[in-house]
């Protein structure tokens, strides 16, 4: 099966709801740094595997979130009245937290700031943290700007969710430190 | 037939659905709609149900197909259109098997389905790529366009369905381009010639099922020429 079909080499892309747009607008823009974020957190997996499968358990399972989140920015209509997209809900932000819990149980109070770094997965999920910390800023600067489809409960979710999973990254990183030995690296500033 | 993917698809447990075998069914009959291409009637399960423009997934052993249905969602059985690949791993056995035969198939998946809108549809396909379509004005759908490209007369099929149901209708064959005089009602050429050449209005709201040629060619006639149409692509690879 060859994956190339050509249709974007003009620079333009179809969303999902049909309209054709420039591939520097910025919802492809937005969706593009989600694609990033769950490419980062598939090096993240890599770096955990084998060892430890319940956090790449866990991994696994906000990727298959973040295709939730691409699908919603790529729809750019208030509604569908075909086959309903599959929406982030409540829950999905709640299971982050309870993640989170669960992670600063095993974790010793920050004292300062920390330098991004450490153990390989911990450095991984730093920049996973980044990234979507920039997928936010795009999410965000839609919804500011007003553009279609933005108004949505639908789409308040993916802002709630990548706020939440920015902060679990940063805890995820901490422990991924602590599960192979290392400590924070403390900021001498 | 294979598909794009859309991000929210391999979402787990949507994926899961529409990649595994849900519902056990009957081939009742089968009907040749031309030299390679087959109609296949399953007898629908109770409770199963799609929208038109979905396409589900047929499991024969460890291999696959994925297939629109032709036939509209609330008809008795389901009904395929199915190009036979000549030496393939599927498709003849699905055109040589008693009928009785059982066959399994996913639930229903896809996004590429009819969207209300201001814009008129033109739908436009290649070969079995006319399948969604034909389930859509099955369905009750009228006063779109469709362009239907075909190499020969005789592989346009369901003419009678969107002679009814259309808006205007345009058998596109290929094969004709170097004709005298093509078949009535059709145009002499590929459906990316009418396109370009031929077809007017819009913006429009363009639905594109077939090879991965007409979709890259298709797409950048709309850029150039009916800007502010969407368009929506299911591609055969």
């Amino acid at each position: 099966m060859k994956i190339y079909t050509g249709t974007g080499d003009r620079g333009k892309t179809s969303l999902f709801s049909g309209e054709r747009v420039s591939k520097a607008d910025r919802r492809v823009e937005a969706y593009g740094a989600v694609d990033e974020l769950n490419s980062v957190l598939g090096a993240l997996a890599a770096a955990l595997e084998p060892d430890q499968p319940g956090l790449v358990s866990e991994v696994r399972r906000i990727q298959a979130d973040l295709f939730r989140v691409g699908a919603r920015l790529a729809f750019a209509g208030d509604e569908t009245d075909g086959p309903a997209l599959p929406e982030l809900q409540e829950e999905h932000a709640a299971w982050l937290e309870r993640a989170m819990d669960r992670m600063q149980e095993d974790l010793p109070p920050l004292k300062g700031f920390i330098l991004p770094g450490g153990h390989a997965s911990a450095a991984w999920a730093h920049i996973a943290r980044t990234v979507c910390r920039r997928a936010e800023r795009h999410v965000v600067s839609l919804r500011d700007g007003q553009a279609p489809g933005t108004a949505s409960e639908a789409f308040r979710m993916l802002i709630v969710y990548l706020n939440r999973l920015s902060d679990y990254l940063f805890l995820l990183a901490r422990k991924c430190n602590r599960l192979h030995g290392q400590d924070d690296i403390p900021w001498g500033g | 037939m294979d598909r794009t993917t859309f991000p929210g698809e391999v979402d787990s447990a949507l994926a899961r659905a529409a990649e595994s075998p849900a519902y056990r069914s009957r081939i009742l009959r089968r009907r040749w709609l031309c030299a390679g291409t087959l109609e296949i009637e399953l007898d629908r399960p109770s409770g199963f149900t799609f929208v038109p423009g979905q396409r589900i997934r047929l499991f024969r052993g460890e291999d696959w197909r994925e297939y629109s249905p032709v036939s509209a969602p609330g008809d008795q059985s389901l009904t395929l259109c199915v190009r036979v690949i000549p030496g393939g791993r599927f498709t003849p056995w699905l055109a040589s098997c008693p009928e009785g035969s059982e066959i399994a198939f996913s639930e229903p998946c896809g996004y590429f389905v009819y969207r209300r809108s201001a814009r008129p549809a033109c739908f436009v396909a290649t070969g079995t790529g006319i399948a969604p379509f034909v389930s859509m004005a099955r369905s009750g759908l009228s006063g779109f366009t469709l362009l239907h490209g075909a190499r020969l007369p005789e592989e346009v099929y369901y003419r009678e369905v969107f002679e009814a149901r259309s808006a205007r209708y345009v058998p596109c064959l290929s094969s004709a381009a170097a004709a005298p005089e093509p078949p009535l009602g059709s145009f002499p050429g590929r459906v990316t010639e009418y396109a370009e050449k031929v077809l007017s209005g819009g913006p429009f709201d363009f639905y594109l099922c077939g090879n991965r040629d007409m979709v890259r060619d298709m797409t950048r006639i709309v850029d150039e020429r009916f800007e502010g149409s969407r368009v929506f692509v299911e591609v055969f690879f």
